[in-house]
C-alpha cells in the first residue's frame, strides 16, 4: 500500500520538471552598452510574431547566415514575443531603449498597430538599421471568372457592386484595394478576413468576387489555373508572372508594399547602427539571402539607416491619410 | 487499389531507423508538450518547427505528424485527470473523462481514449487516401456563409451540455460570448473592451481562460467541498490491477461511438475553421441523443468520452485534406505546417500533391505511423499518468496550481494572460457551486467570434441580405444537416418511447396468446 502510494506520488512530481523546462528559456535582458568592441554580448533577438509567418520566416533565415557565415561572434537567442499584432514584440524591443544587443525585424503591422492601437512606440521612435526587401501584392481572381485582365476588372467593378477580400482591416491589402479603386474610379467592397486560408476558400467558393494576396502564399494556386493575378504592386514584373502588369504600368501612384526590414532599440549605440548596417550589406550579398528573396518571391528594396526611417514616416503618413479618408481610424 | 499502393509504399519508405526513432522522440516531445495546461497541438508543431529545419523534409514531417499527435494526446490527458483542456479540441472530453476519472477509472478512460484515437486516425489516413479529391471538392464551396453556419451547428451542441438547468446555462454561454467581443473589431478595425492595453489588442485567448475555469475553478471547487481532508483521496482508485484496463462493457459501448465519431470528425475536419472543436462537439451531442441513457453522460459514460476524442482525431487527419488537395490551411496547426513548407522550399498549392507526391504520401503515411506510435508508447506511459489519479488532493492541488500558472505563462510569456486565468479560476468555482455551465462559456468564446466574424462577412458580401444562405448550394444542405440535428434529440426519445410501447403491446399480445406456455416469455 505504501509503496503504491509512494509510486503515485513520484508520478506527480514528474509533472513538475516538464513545467520547468518549458519556462526555462523565457527572456534574458539585451544588457546596456557594453565598454570596447560592439559585438561583445550575446544578442537578444524578437520576433514579433509567431513562427511560420512570413516574418519568421525572415529572421530565422537572417539568423542562419549570420550564424553560417561567423558574422556574430556571440550567442543568438532567438525568441518569439508574439501578440497585439506586433504590439507586445516591438514593446519588448521598446523596453530594451539604449541597448544595442536587442534587434528585431519588421513587417506591415510594424506601421499600422501603432495606428490603431496605443502601442506607447511608433516605427521612428526605433533605430533603424535597413529596409531589404518588399512583399508585394497581387489581385486574384477565380481561375473560371470571365474576367481576364485590369481593364475587364475596372470596367465589371464600374457596371456591378464586386466584393473584394483581404487580411485585416487595417491593413496593407484594404490599402492597396482602396487605393486602386480610388484611382481607377470604381467602387468596391472590402471584406476583411483573419485568416489566409479562409480568405482563399472565399475567392474559390465564389463568395467574393477578387482577393489581394502576396505572391509566395498564392503562386500555388495561380499555376494549378484556380486563380488568375490581375495586377502586382511590384516595381517591375515578376520573373514568375511575367504577363501580370505592374500597378506602376498602368500609371497609379504611391501604392504601398510591405516593408521587410530591421530595427534596433530606440537610441542604440550609433557603432551598434553602424556595425548592423555593414553586417546586413554583405548578407543581402549571399547567395542564401538571394534564393530567400526569390523563393518567397519578394522584391529587393534597399535602404539603409536614416534612409529606412525615412521610408517609415512617409509610408505611415500615407497610411495614416488613406485609413482616416476610408473612416478606418 | 492505387491509393492504397501509395499509401503502403508511403509506410514503407517511412520505415527507416531514423525515422522510427524521429517518430518515437515526437510522440514523447509531443505529450510532453500537450500535458502541459495551455500548449496543445498548434503550439506544439510551433515550438519544435525550428528543430526540424535540420531535417530533411520527410524527416521533418515524420517527426512534426507525431509531435501533433502526441500533443494532441497529451491534452486529452489533462482532460481526463485534471479536468484541464489544452486546447479547444479537448473540453468535449472533460465532459465524462473527468468523471470517470474521479470514479477511478483514469486507466480505463485513457486507454480507451487512445485507442480511439488510434482508430479515427487509422480512419482518418484511410479517406484521405480515398476521398481526398471529393471532399476537397465540397471544402473548396466554403465561403463566409457556410463557415457561419458551421459555427452554428457547432453552437447547437450547447443545448445537449448545457442540460437541465437552460436559464443558467444560457447565461454562461452569454458570459462568454461577452470575452468574446474584447480585441479589435474585425469589421471595422476599432478596439473594443481593451482599456487601451495592447495586449488585449488580439482578444482573450481560450487558453487562460480554460485553464482557469476547468484546472483551477476545479482544483478551488475540490478544496471547498474539502477534498484535501480525505484521507484516501479525492480521486481513489477501486482496485490497482483489476480496474485499469477498460472491460469487456466499455469496448463494446465504445465501438458505435468511434465509428461514429470518426467518420463525423472526418467531414467536419475538412472545412476551415473551428474543425476539430465542432467535430468533438458535435460528436457528443450526437452520442448523446441516441444514447439509450442519456441520464449518464457527464456522470462518466464511456461513449462521451469515446466519440469526442474519435472525432478530434479524425478532424486533423480531415484538415489535411484542405491543406494537400487546396493547398489551404484548414486549422491553425496546418497553418504553421505551411509555414514548414515554405522552409522546406516546397510551394503549397492545389499542385503540392502532383508535384511532391512522394512528400504528400509520406505526410499522411507518416500521420498513421504517428497514431501506432502514440498506442505503442502510451500502453508504457499510461500506468505512469494515471497512478497521478491516486495522489492525494492535498499534495495534488498545489502542483496542479503550480502547473497551471507556468503552462498558462509558457504560451505567450504574458502577465496579463496569468491574470486573467486566475480570474477565470474563482469565476470557475462560483460557477461550480452555482451550477453554471464553464463549457457554455468556453464553447461560447472560441465559437463566438469566428460566428460573428463570418456573419459580418456574409452581409457585407450580400450587402445585407440573408437570402444568400439560400442561394449557395453548399450552405443549402447545411441548413438541412442543422434541421435534422435539431429534430434528432426532440424526436428520438418520442420515437423511443413510441416503438417501446409498440414492442411492449406485441409483447402483451404474444403473451396473452401463449398464454397456456409461460416458459417462452424469454423471448419477448
Amino acid at each position: 500500500m505504501r509503496i503504491s502510494k509512494l509510486a503515485a506520488v513520484t508520478a506527480a512530481v514528474l509533472t513538475i520538471p516538464l513545467a520547468a523546462c518549458g519556462a526555462g528559456d523565457s527572456g534574458s535582458g539585451g544588457g546596456g552598452a557594453a565598454a570596447g568592441e560592439y559585438p561583445s554580448e550575446p544578442l537578444d533577438w524578437t520576433i514579433a510574431f509567431g513562427p511560420g509567418g512570413g516574418n519568421d520566416i525572415m529572421a530565422r533565415t537572417i539568423v542562419d547566415i549570420l550564424q553560417q557565415e561567423e558574422l556574430y561572434p556571440e550567442n543568438i537567442e532567438v525568441q518569439n514575443r508574439e501578440g497585439g499584432s506586433g504590439a507586445t514584440g516591438w514593446g519588448y524591443l521598446l523596453g530594451q531603449a539604449g541597448s544595442g544587443y536587442g534587434i528585431s525585424t519588421t513587417s506591415g503591422s510594424f506601421i499600422t498597430t501603432p495606428l490603431q492601437a496605443d502601442t506607447g512606440w511608433q516605427p521612428t521612435d526605433f533605430t533603424p538599421v535597413g529596409l531589404f526587401a518588399t512583399d508585394d501584392a497581387l489581385i486574384l481572381v477565380p481561375g473560371d471568372s470571365p474576367i481576364q485582365s485590369w481593364e475587364d476588372w475596372v470596367a465589371a467593378a464600374q457596371a456591378d457592386r464586386l466584393v473584394v477580400g483581404g487580411i485585416g482591416t487595417v491593413n496593407v491589402d484594404f490599402i492597396v484595394s482602396s487605393l486602386l479603386a480610388e484611382q481607377s474610379g470604381y467602387e468596391v467592397e472590402y471584406v476583411p478576413f483573419n485568416e489566409e486560408g479562409q480568405l482563399q476558400t472565399s475567392l474559390l467558393s465564389g463568395a467574393v468576387d477578387a482577393m489581394v494576396s502576396n505572391p509566395g502564399s498564392i503562386l500555388g494556386q495561380v499555376e494549378a489555373g484556380e486563380m488568375r493575378p490581375l495586377i502586382t504592386t511590384a516595381d517591375e514584373r515578376l520573373d514568375v508572372l511575367p504577363d501580370v502588369p505592374t500597378t506602376e504600368e498602368l500609371g497609379f501612384e504611391n501604392i504601398p508594399s510591405m516593408p521587410r526590414g530591421m530595427i534596433l532599440p530606440p537610441d542604440a549605440p550609433a557603432e551598434a547602427q553602424e556595425w548592423w548596417i555593414e553586417t546586413m550589406q554583405q548578407v543581402v550579398e549571399t547567395e542564401q539571402w538571394q534564393s530567400y528573396i526569390e523563393d518567397n518571391y519578394l522584391t529587393e528594396d534597399l535602404r539603409w539607416g536614416e534612409d529606412f526611417r525615412t521610408y517609415l514616416t512617409d509610408t505611415q503618413e500615407q497610411f495614416r491619410t488613406i485609413l482616416e479618408e476610408q473612416g478606418a481610424l | 487499389m492505387d491509393v492504397f499502393n501509395d499509401l503502403g509504399q508511403g509506410i514503407l519508405a517511412l520505415l527507416t531507423v531514423q525515422n522510427i526513432l524521429l517518430l518515437g522522440a515526437g510522440v514523447l516531445m509531443g505529450m510532453v508538450v500537450g500535458v502541459m495546461p495551455g500548449l496543445g497541438p498548434s503550439a506544439g508543431l510551433a515550438i519544435l518547427l525550428p528543430i526540424t529545419f535540420t531535417l530533411d523534409p520527410t524527416g521533418a514531417v515524420v517527426m512534426l505528424a507525431a509531435v501533433y499527435y502526441g500533443a494532441m494526446y497529451g491534452g486529452t490527458i489533462t482532460s481526463v485527470l485534471i479536468n484541464t483542456p489544452g486546447e479547444s479540441a479537448t473540453v468535449a472530453s472533460t465532459f465524462d473523462g473527468y468523471p470517470l476519472a474521479k470514479q477511478g477509472r483514469a486507466g480505463p478512460a485513457l486507454v480507451m481514449a487512445a485507442i480511439a484515437s488510434f482508430v479515427a486516425g487509422t480512419i482518418g489516413a484511410v479517406l484521405i487516401s480515398v476521398a481526398a479529391p471529393a471532399t476537397a471538392a465540397v471544402a473548396a464551396t466554403f465561403g463566409p456563409p457556410e463557415l457561419f453556419l458551421v459555427v452554428i451547428l457547432g453552437l447547437l451542441t450547447l443545448i445537449v451540455i448545457v442540460g437541465k438547468n437552460r436559464l443558467l446555462g444560457a447565461l454562461s454561454a452569454l458570459l462568454g460570448f461577452g470575452l468574446a467581443t474584447v480585441g479589435i473589431d474585425i469589421g471595422g478595425g476599432q478596439q473594443r473592451y481593451t482599456f487601451g492595453s495592447t495586449e488585449l489588442i488580439n482578444g482573450i485567448d481560450f487558453i487562460p481562460v480554460a485553464i482557469g475555469l476547468f484546472g483551477v475553478g476545479e482544483v478551488l471547487h475540490t478544496l471547498w467541498r474539502g477534498g484535501h481532508l480525505e484521507r484516501l483521496g479525492y480521486f481513489s482508485v477501486s482496485s490497482r490491477s483489476k480496474g485499469f484496463w477498460p472491460t469487456r462493457a466499455d469496448r463494446r459501448e465504445s465501438r458505435g461511438p468511434m465509428l461514429r465519431g470518426s467518420f463525423l470528425g472526418f467531414l467536419v475536419g475538412t472545412t476551415p475553421g473551428a474543425g476539430a472543436t465542432v467535430a468533438s462537439l458535435m460528436s457528443y451531442n450526437l452520442e448523446k441523443s441516441i444514447s439509450k441513457t442519456p441520464e449518464r453522460f457527464g456522470k462518466g459514460a464511456m461513449p462521451g468520452l469515446v466519440g469526442p476524442e474519435a472525432a478530434n482525431n479524425a478532424a486533423s487527419a480531415g484538415a489535411m485534406v484542405p491543406l494537400l488537395t487546396l493547398g489551404i490551411p484548414g486549422s491553425a496547426a496546418t497553418a504553421v505546417l505551411i509555414g514548414g513548407f515554405l522552409m522546406w522550399g516546397l510551394q503549397p498549392g492545389p499542385l503540392l500533391m502532383q508535384q511532391n507526391p512522394e512528400f504528400a504520401w509520406g505526410l499522411i503515411a507518416s500521420m498513421y505511423l504517428g497514431n501506432v506510435m502514440l498506442l505503442l508508447v502510451n500502453v508504457f506511459c499510461i500506468p505512469a499518468f494515471a497512478s497521478i489519479a491516486r495522489v492525494p488532493f492535498r499534495v495534488l492541488a498545489p502542483i496542479i496550481l503550480v502547473v497551471c500558472v507556468v503552462g498558462t505563462f509558457t504560451v505567450n510569456g504574458s502577465v496579463i494572460e496569468v491574470g486573467i486565468m486566475l480570474a477565470c479560476g474563482v469565476l470557475g468555482f462560483f460557477m461550480r457551486r452555482y451550477g453554471m455551465s464553464p463549457a457554455a462559456l468556453v464553447i461560447a468564446l472560441v465559437l463566438g467570434p469566428l460566428g460573428e466574424e463570418t456573419l459580418r462577412q456574409t452581409l457585407l458580401i450580400s450587402d445585407g441580405s440573408w437570402v444568400v444562405f439560400l442561394q449557395r448550394p453548399t450552405s443549402v444542405v447545411l441548413l438541412a444537416v442543422m434541421a435534422v440535428l435539431v429534430a434528432v434529440p426532440l424526436l428520438v426519445p418520442h420515437l423511443r418511447r413510441l416503438v417501446r410501447a409498440r414492442l411492449e403491446a406485441v409483447g402483451r399480445q404474444r403473451r396473452e396468446a401463449e398464454q397456456p406456455e409461460p416458459r417462452d416469455r424469454t423471448t419477448v
